[in-house]
This record gives structure tokens, C-alpha cells and sequence, in this order.
């Protein structure tokens, strides 16, 4: 089982299934949003279970973002056309297991960091 | 006059340079409320202007830190180190070009097992800190 929680812990979430997915996001909002580069995996909607009260905010119409309303801390990404949810491997408890496998938006990467990590990137 | 803002735009604000270099902090706290890492420059406090503020919360992370970030969308901005006159500022929340540099990664031993830090840049297991830098 796979756990994760905000700073704060008011909100937790977990799952039993194996994440897929594992990147790290360079688009501009999740650089707004998270100061830097977002990473994640994703599990099906169905095997994720979150606990509190998620604060969702919309930056397009495709899809929305969650974070902590205490906290701030920026948990998860859910695309209204996927069955999918992606959290953040930053908030899980322990070790996540994972591996990086790619970047991603790497077109709208911030011009404050390199990436020379090896990992393959995406446009 | 450099300008930045969270995603949602509930909160903007105006930095006056210079600004430090960028520190990469991979410490459990701000892996948690970024995501990641939590990449961020400092400046004295008067030299920051907050144009829009109605979307700022904060959140007492520790007896002398707190942490500023937007209600409406979540974005983390700010970092404070209650007594010492700065604010931290994510650089992921400058608008670009931000024109500034990472310098080091610290806190590195708090560091996630799923990524690897291969730019060869500093890494320090701690942070004394460098504000002259």
C-alpha cells in the first residue's frame, strides 16, 4: 500500500495499485503552482482513496488541481476526460518505489534550472 | 521591477533586484507542499510588494517559519523565516524570463528516492544559509 499526506496532513490519500506514469511536469502552470517542476504517477480513480476536504481549482476546462486549503501543499491533477489521478510523488510517505520516467512540457521549463539527469523529455 | 504571480492570479507580486541566486530545496516540507523540489530565491521584505493579496493564506510550518501560498489555486509562493526581515520567493512563480540561476541543491539528505540530481551542481546535506550570495 502506497500512502501519501500533505504537510499538514489533513488530507491523505493511498493505494494499493502499482503508479504509472512517473514524470516530472514543466508546463508553466505547474511551475506557478508548484515553484518549480511538479512530479507524479497516476493510479485509476477507482484505487485511489482520498481522505479530507481537497480544494480543486480549474486552470483550463480539460482539467482541475488539488492542493490542501491549510496547508497549500499541491496534491493531485485529474483530467475531466481520463479515468486517471495523478499525486504528487513529493507528498508520499517513505519510499514511492518509483523511478522517474520522463519530463515532460520540457518546451516551457523555467530558465532557472537545468535538466542532466539522463531521463528522457518530451515537448 | 520584476513581476510574478500564482497560477489563478489571486496573488501577485512585484520584486525589486537584486535577487539570490536560486537554492533547490529537497527537504520533506517543501517536497511536500511543491510536489518536488522547492526552488526559490529570497529577498528583504521591503524590497517585495504584494499587488494582489486576496488569495493569500499562510500556514504556521514550524514555531519560527511560515508558509505562504494562494487559497483559490493552491500554488506555493512564500517561505518566511519569522525575525529575519526576508521573504523566500519560489522562482517557479516569477513570470519569465526570471533570469536567475540555481545554485546549489540543499537539504539533500531528506532528498526523494525516485529522482537523481545530475546537473552538477553543490549539494549540501544542510543550509546555513548565504544571503550574500
Amino acid at each position: 500500500m502506497l500512502k501519501g499526506s500533505c504537510l499538514c496532513g489533513d488530507i491523505r490519500f493511498e493505494t494499493a495499485a502499482k503508479p504509472q506514469g512517473a514524470s516530472m511536469c514543466h508546463c508553466s502552470q505547474c511551475r506557478k503552482q508548484s515553484g518549480g517542476i511538479w512530479s507524479s504517477a497516476y493510479v485509476k480513480d477507482t484505487e485511489l482513496t482520498i481522505t479530507g476536504s481537497v480544494s480543486w481549482y480549474e486552470a483550463s476546462p480539460q482539467a482541475k488541481r488539488g492542493s490542501c486549503p491549510r496547508c497549500g501543499s499541491f496534491l493531485f491533477w485529474k483530467a475531466h476526460d481520463e479515468d486517471t489521478t495523478s499525486f504528487a510523488l513529493g507528498a508520499v510517505d517513505g519510499a514511492t518505489g518509483m523511478k522517474i520516467e520522463k519530463h515532460i512540457f520540457t518546451a516551457s521549463k523555467g530558465d532557472f534550472y537545468e535538466i542532466a539527469d539522463g531521463v528522457p523529455q518530451k515537448d | 521591477m520584476i513581476k510574478g504571480s500564482c497560477l489563478c492570479g489571486a496573488v501577485a507580486f512585484e520584486l525589486t533586484p537584486p535577487l539570490r541566486p536560486v537554492y533547490a530545496c529537497h527537504c520533506t516540507q517543501c517536497r511536500k507542499t511543491s510536489g518536488y523540489f522547492w526552488a526559490a530565491t529570497s529577498i528583504p521584505d521591503e524590497a517585495l510588494a504584494l499587488i494582489r493579496q486576496n488569495g493569500l493564506r499562510w500556514f504556521q510550518s514550524s514555531e519560527t517559519t511560515k508558509r505562504g501560498f494562494c487559497g483559490k489555486c493552491g500554488s506555493s509562493l512564500f517561505w518566511v523565516p519569522e525575525g529575519e526581515g526576508r521573504t523566500v520567493v519560489a522562482a517557479g512563480a516569477i513570470d519569465t524570463p526570471t533570469d536567475l540561476q540555481t545554485k546549489a541543491h540543499v537539504f539533500i539528505a531528506d532528498k526523494g528516492n525516485y529522482y537523481e540530481i545530475a546537473d552538477g551542481l553543490p549539494q549540501c546535506a544542510g543550509f546555513k544559509g548565504d544571503e550574500d550570495a
